[in-house]
């Protein structure tokens, strides 16, 4: 494990905002750490990278236990908060000699990485002062400067929340593109990045991780056996839920039904001998947005 | 060290790029010309009001100025030029609290003292480089139209001055670590002062305190000795030092 959270604790006042949180994050996953705004994805971020003093609770990252101020484990990490400001007096390239220089890279090294990560991110030939970038270059210099280090983790707050279309199409593909080198777990609430890009995700709902495992996994066993049907004309549903009355009407010429009830060979059969023309009929896949839905209770 | 280097050289490059260093360039030229100009310029200004008052019954005699009136604006206008020289540079620390744009480079393994350490000496450099130049300049006019000698301890005196700044510079990195708002950090680096100009009338801890050090007027004219000023160049070196470590100290557990 790359990243192991036990039991933590956190609150601001008397908000209390994590509530013993456990999480693992397996090495070379891409990890999309998944609730609403305010569940805590960013107070347990900042936890990991010591910014956060917590009330209780371990975070051991490549096996080292964080500690709040000066964590040695951040040597490990590399960072893109939600919203990441530059200095805006520099260019992009400078600001990455910046970050190799206080890292203490050679400067060979640094150089040559520089490049490589302005080529990947895009923004090799970008002269200009960062005063002057929009928040899809802030984001995307915020990848670069994060990955410098070659960090065994890549921690990404809500990467794509602020950004507009292609914009988030740009940052997904980079952090993809990324995850041969490294670890990235990124918070989110738009669930379609997740599952265009996540292999592991982990639900944060109330202070605690409601559930967590491999995507595949989660869906598997979040699948049920439910089917959707939907016909042309609202008197084949009609037909259909006077012939099997277990099925459930979901409107809009669409009913639900489930396969220990009735059998698909049935109804499909049904369909043809009664010559009802339908628009589809198809297994019911679980979405994240369904099981977002379910876990958070709404 | 090298980070540390680093850090110096990145808050130089944002001392010229956001004009901070001509402002205060400017600022400190300014008040170093002012100096010789005004104390040059009072007495014919006079000679040519004379006239006018002369019919309103006031007699007015007018005296050849010497380097010692120069001297006497430079340490009246002193003290405006260390509040330009805070109100330019207070917001050094929550400048970044603010943007966040330490959390990056603090994410990176960058040690914390090291940010403290690097944002106080570039303080220490600028008011030291800002306060020569003042103080060369108004020396080098005064050198010219008239004799500094007639000012006494003119260098212990400028020492005593620049001392006091260093003072106000470790204060003011104390309240950044402790605080979070610019105005916050000048409010309570202004209070300090405000409330050691109180204290200051209690004539018994006046030479202790480290507001004696701006007495340079007094003691270029010979009005105190410069023995008098022991206890409060000790303390303020001390106070000064206590200031930036404990500053270390706070930054390190401070939640950014």
């Amino acid at each position: 494990m790359i990243l192991h959270i036990d039991g933590l604790y956190k609150s601001f006042g008397d908000k209390e905002v994590l509530k013993g949180l456990c999480m693992d994050v397996p090495e070379k996953s891409v990890f999309g750490f998944i609730g609403k705004n305010g569940a805590g994805k960013t107070t347990t971020m900042k936890t990991v990278l010591g910014l956060i003093r917590p009330d209780k609770g371990e975070i051991r990252v490549n096996g080292e236990k964080v500690t709040y101020g000066n964590t040695a484990t951040n040597r490990y990490i590399g960072y893109l908060p939600d919203v990441p400001e530059f200095y805006p007096f520099m260019t992009a390239r400078e600001y990455l000699t910046f970050c190799g220089e206080v890292t203490g890279m050679e400067k060979k090294a640094m150089e040559s990485r520089t490049d490589e990560l302005l080529e990947l991110v895009g923004l090799k030939d970008e002269k200009h002062r960062i005063k002057g970038f929009s928040r899809g270059m802030k984001q995307r210099l915020g990848i670069a400067q994060a990955l410098f280090g070659r960090p065994k983790l890549l921690i990404c707050d809500e990467p794509t929340s602020a950004l507009d279309p292609v914009g988030r199409r740009e940052v997904l593909d980079i952090l993809s593109a990324v995850r041969e080198q490294t670890t990235v777990v990124f918070s989110t609430h738009i669930l379609s990045d997740v599952e265009k890009i996540c292999t592991d995700v982990a639900f944060i709902e109330n202070g605690v991780i409601s559930i967590s495992g491999k995507l595949s996994d989660i869906k598997k066993r979040y699948r049920n056996d439910k089917y959707i049907l939907e016909t042309e004309t609202p008197e084949g549903i009609c037909a259909v839920l006077k012939a099997f009355p277990s099925a459930k009407e979901s409107g809009g010429n669409m009913l639900t039904f489930s396969e220990k009830d009735e059998s698909v060979k049935e109804i499909m059969l049904f369909l043809v001998e009664n010559d009802i023309s339908i628009v589809k009929l198809e297994k019911a896949e679980p979405t994240l947005e369904t099981l977002f839905l379910e876990v958070t209770g709404k | 060290m090298r980070a540390t280097i680093v850090c110096i050289k990145k808050e130089m490059t944002e001392q010229v790029r956001s004009g901070r260093l001509v402002i205060l360039g400017m600022v400190f030229v300014l008040f170093g010309i002012m100096n010789p100009a005004v104390a040059k310029l009072t007495p014919w200004l006079l000679t040519a009001m004379a006239d006018t008052m002369a019919e309103t019954g006031m007699t007015v005699t007018v005296s050849d100025p010497t380097a010692l009136d120069s001297w006497a604006q430079f340490y009246k206008n002193i003290p405006m030029a260390l509040i330009v020289f805070v109100l330019v540079e207070g917001a050094i620390f929550t400048r970044e609290y603010t943007s966040g744009t330490m959390i990056l480079s603090l994410t990176k393994g960058l040690k914390r003292y090291k940010v403290v350490v690097s944002k106080a000496l570039i303080l220490i450099l600028l008011w030291t480089a800002c306060f020569i130049l003042c103080f060369g300049i108004t020396y080098a006019y005064n050198e010219y139209y008239w004799d500094n000698s007639v000012a006494g301890s003119l260098a212990f005196s400028a020492f005593c001055w620049w001392l006091f700044g260093i003072f106000v510079i470790g204060l003011l990195v104390l309240f950044s670590a402790v605080l979070r708002s610019g105005m916050a950090v000048l409010g309570a680096c202004g209070a300090v002062v405000f409330a050691m100009s109180l204290a200051n009338m209690a004539k018994k801890i006046t030479e202790v305190l480290p507001i004696y050090l701006t007495e340079g007027q007094a003691l270029i004219c010979g009005r105190v000795e410069k023995g008098s000023f022991t206890a409060a160049i000790a303390i303020s070196i001390a106070i000064s030092f206590i200031c930036m470590a404990a500053a270390v100290l706070v930054f390190n557990r401070k939640q950014l």
